[in-house]
């Protein structure tokens, strides 16, 4: 009798679909999503590239002067990701020592390059 | 006697993932069963031996989509007995937590694929909409819905902030509902009921002959829970208790799943409001000192076994792992012998059987006898048809 | 009827026009309802249309050995069978092709469709077909005894073989679903069994034996055979209104001629949509049961309340003989 019920009371109310695109799929705040390199914090330890699970960093020369704690240093090389073979595990965002990476709350999208390349 | 043989697999509606059960029928009646796994293999425990300690939990965690937690935790719990380290209170509780949140929506999967094999699409999309309360839980808790990644050797890799706390309460009391719905449904349902009773039914000592573990030998009568026999995590804190059923057939099985989810859910709620302060890891040196630890875990398809062996370095020498669906294995190709065709797919379902989990093996030659070694050409030709220069061999 | 009204009733409306397009239509509203009841949202509504011309487009994949010719007429068979049948149910008023024992005639054309599955499977040369025609002709034994028995019932009481006869007698006493109670729930029952729907889909059964009779169909045999299955879905809603309903005739009659083809075209969609919501909802709330369940249920269960309601139906008549 329950079933009947509940397949009655289904019947008369609004289904529990989201009608993408119309409506979006909430994202929460702790979402590991796309990949994104700060310019201005990285300082070039290449730690990301050491503990990739996929290994799809790859460190580009590039120099820069960075501040990191309250020295002045200069970057001798700089991170690229491969966005299609990153696993988002968020390694790389947890062992960076000045937070340069980070894992946005937004979703890697499709793309139809799979060599494009996160700087 | 006329024999009709039935390739059910490797590709087949009825399953999920590639096996091939080669069966042998007198009209509805199954006369013979011959059973082939490992089309899944893909050689994790060789790529596990060349990743160190952080690199390795990642490729641990795909073994399997919804036993992942599993065997990450496994993993890293076996590694830090190697090390002898203990991990903070709050790291056990946050690892409780997710585990059960796992159990729950596995089971709450199974439930759905149960009804698909008999037909009875309605709940299998109810039950699947009310999964998606429990990955929302696990998006917001842990960042991803499906591959959770939350464990590290030496703790956990995120905190529970108290406003996922207040959220996941409020979920909680949601599922209550639904899962009691769901037990009565389920219990008044003739049709299931007509379906499952009497179907796939071994006894007690037929379940330890072949070794059945998790709710399959729960639902035999067979009392055996690794959380609570031998206790990991929090287990040895949380009130809860051992859910077994005497039917040791398919409708057992139901009851004693819906019987887990319920205990689950107030593991969880238990886990939530006691949740200790502190640290959620402890820094663990690089190497890990040479030992071999049996790691054991109750994943929600039964007791899941790592052998790791480790040698000095920040890689692990031997990582051999035996799931539970394949030790379940023997029980389906032994009951389904002198049931209708029409009950395969219906005793299949009822191990909750996980393919990703079960290929570790690769069968030769059983009847050459030949002995000796292949090389990596010979494997790949084996495997994908085409030789070391990638052209086609038949 | 002179000739031109009635090719225009057999071609177009309420003819073979009227019905592949309400067989369509049937098919969006069964499935959109059936969605809903699962909370989800459905399909659009020119869905069975687009898979219809989709799947006349895709290419037809003759396996080794097997005979091209008979299997692209067996849909064609099973179709023509059907709407023949269709001609002799009333949907705006009596049929004009009714005669008596129209009732027998549309009973058989329409066990049709499942005696082509049947050879469909066993010319697919292939196992899961064969095992799915087994059955399918295993469950037709099953569940056309009571079904006819239950059908032919009400023309006991009628004192007629032909439905249009049937449903002028309704007209002028009560509907055969409040007398014959018991006939109509067989009635309905085996309805949902020739179109082969859960809880009966198990010729079909997808989970165990992939697509059953219609694994080896592509192409235009599929899109014609499931085109067929759709319109027996009109002609056994149609006709169960029409014999246990009271079909498209009111209680009193109507003098202007156009306004009783009106009142009866809207009697007849309401009757077949209430008969199409019982359909869906059984659909919807069951799971498949295994084919000697089904021997067991139909033979214990079904025949038996066919038997009793023939008896039922012997007393009343010799009781209030001419009622």
């Amino acid at each position: 009798m329950s079933f009947l019920r509940e397949v009655l009371e289904n019947l008369l109310s609004k289904p529990c679909t989201i009608l993408y695109p119309a409506e979006k799929v909430p994202i929460p705040e702790a979402f590991r999503g796309q990949i994104s390199i700060s310019d201005e914090k990285c300082i070039g330890c290449s730690k990301c590239t050491l503990v990739c699970p996929s290994g799809c960093i790859a460190m580009a020369a590039d120099s820069k002067e960075i501040e990191f704690k309250g020295k002045k240093i200069t970057r001798k090389k700089r991170p690229h990701v491969k966005l299609y073979s990153c696993l988002r595990c968020g390694l790389c965002a947890q062992h960076c020592p000045t937070e340069a990476i980070e894992m946005q709350n937004i979703l890697s999208c499709s793309g139809t390059d799979c060599e494009v390349v996160v700087k | 006697m006329p024999e009709v043989h039935i390739p059910i697999g490797p590709q087949h509606p009825a399953l999920k993932e590639p096996v091939n059960f080669k069966v042998v029928v007198d009209g509805e009646k199954i006369v013979s069963l011959d059973l082939d796994i490992s089309y899944n293999h893909r050689g994790i425990e060789k790529a596990a031996e060349k990743r160190d300690f952080i690199k390795v939990v990642p490729l641990l965690a795909r073994v399997c989509g919804i036993c992942s937690h599993s065997h990450t935790t496994t993993f890293v719990k076996g590694i830090e007995e190697a090390m002898k380290i203990e991990i903070p209170e709050r790291a056990q509780y946050i690892r409780t937590i997710i585990a059960e949140l796992e159990r729950m929506h596995s089971h709450l999967l199974w439930l759905g694929v149960a009804a698909h094999e008999i037909g009875f699409n309605t709940l299998f999309m109810w039950t699947w909409r009310d999964r998606e309360t429990i990955q929302d839980m696990l998006e917001e808790m842990t960042g991803n819905r499906v591959v959770y990644g939350i464990n590290e050797v030496g703790g956990v890799r995120r905190d529970l902030t108290p406003s996922q706390i207040q959220a996941a309460f409020n979920h909680l009391l949601k599922l209550e509902d639904r899962f009691s719905k769901y037990g009565e449904m389920v219990k008044s349902d003739q049709n299931l009921q007509i379906r499952f009773r009497g179907v796939g039914k071994f006894t007690r000592e037929e379940a330890l002959k072949y070794g059945t573990v998790g709710p399959t030998a729960r639902a035999s009568g067979v009392d055996y829970d690794i959380r609570r026999d031998e206790p990991y995590l929090a287990y040895a804190e949380v009130p809860w208790k051992v859910i077994t059923d005497t039917h040791g057939d398919v409708w057992g099985r139901t009851l004693v799943r819906l019987g887990e989810m319920h205990e689950s859910l107030k593991i969880v709620r238990y886990c939530l409001e006691n949740l200790p302060a502190g640290p959620i890891s402890v820094p663990v040196p690089k190497t890990a000192p040479p030992s071999e630890i049996l790691s054991r875990y109750e994943a929600p398809r039964g007791e899941l076994v790592h052998f790791i062996r480790t040698n000095n370095t920040d890689k692990v020498e031997r990582l051999d792992i035996r799931t539970p669906t394949m030790a379940n294995w023997t029980s389906v190709a032994v009951s389904l012998v002198n049931q209708n065709i029409a009950d395969i797919p219906v005793i299949v379902a009822a191990i909750d059987p996980c393919l990703s989990c079960t290929s570790r093996i690769t069968v030769l030659n059983g009847r050459g006898g030949k002995a000796g070694v292949m090389t990596w050409d010979d494997l790949r030709k084996r495997g994908c048809g085409k030789n070391n220069k990638g052209r086609s061999v038949s | 009827m002179n000739a031109l009204l009635l090719a225009f009733y057999i071609l177009v409306f309420p003819g073979f026009l009227f019905l592949i397009l309400y067989s369509f239509f049937l098919e969006y509203l069964d499935r959109k309802i059936a969605a809903r009841m699962q909370h989800r949202v459905g399909p659009p509504f020119v869905q069975p249309f687009a898979d219809f011309i989709k799947t006349l487009a895709k290419e037809v994949i003759d396996p080794k050995g097997v005979d091209r010719k008979a299997l692209d007429a067996a849909p064609l068979i099973a179709m023509a069978a059907v709407m023949t049948a269709y001609l002799y149910v009333p949907i705006i008023g009596r049929s004009p092709l009714a005669f008596q024992g129209d009732l027998v005639v549309v009973l058989y054309l329409l066990t049709l469709p499942t005696i082509i599955l049947f050879v469909v499977g066993w010319l697919s040369r292939n196992i899961f077909a064969t095992m799915g025609g087994v059955r399918a002709v295993t469950q037709m034994f099953i569940y056309e005894v009571p079904f006819f028995l239950a059908l032919i019932t009400p023309a006991m009481m009628a004192g007629s073989w032909s439905i249009s006869d049937i449903v002028t007698w309704q007209q002028q006493n009560m509907w055969f679903a409040v007398l014959q109670p018991i006939g109509f729930i067989i009635a309905l029952i085996g309805l949902q069994a020739k179109l082969e729907r859960t809880p009966f889909d198990i010729p079909e059964a997808e989970t165990e034996i992939v697509a059953g009779p219609w694994t080896e169909l592509t192409g235009r045999r599929l899109a014609l055979m499931h085109l067929t299955i759709d319109m027996a879905m009109v002609t056994g809603c149609a006709l169960v209104a029409a014999v246990f309903l009271g079909g498209p005739l009111t209680p009193w009659v109507i003098t202007p001629g156009w306004l009783a083809v009106i009142v009866g075209f809207l009697l007849f969609l309401a009757k077949t949509l209430f008969i199409l919501l019982i359909l869906a909802t059984i659909k919807v709330a069951t799971g498949r049961i295994r084919i000697d369940q089904l021997n067991d249920i139909g033979w214990k269960y079904l025949a038996s309340a066919a038997l009793i309601q023939i008896g039922i139906v012997l007393m009343m008549n010799y009781l209030w003989v001419g009622a």
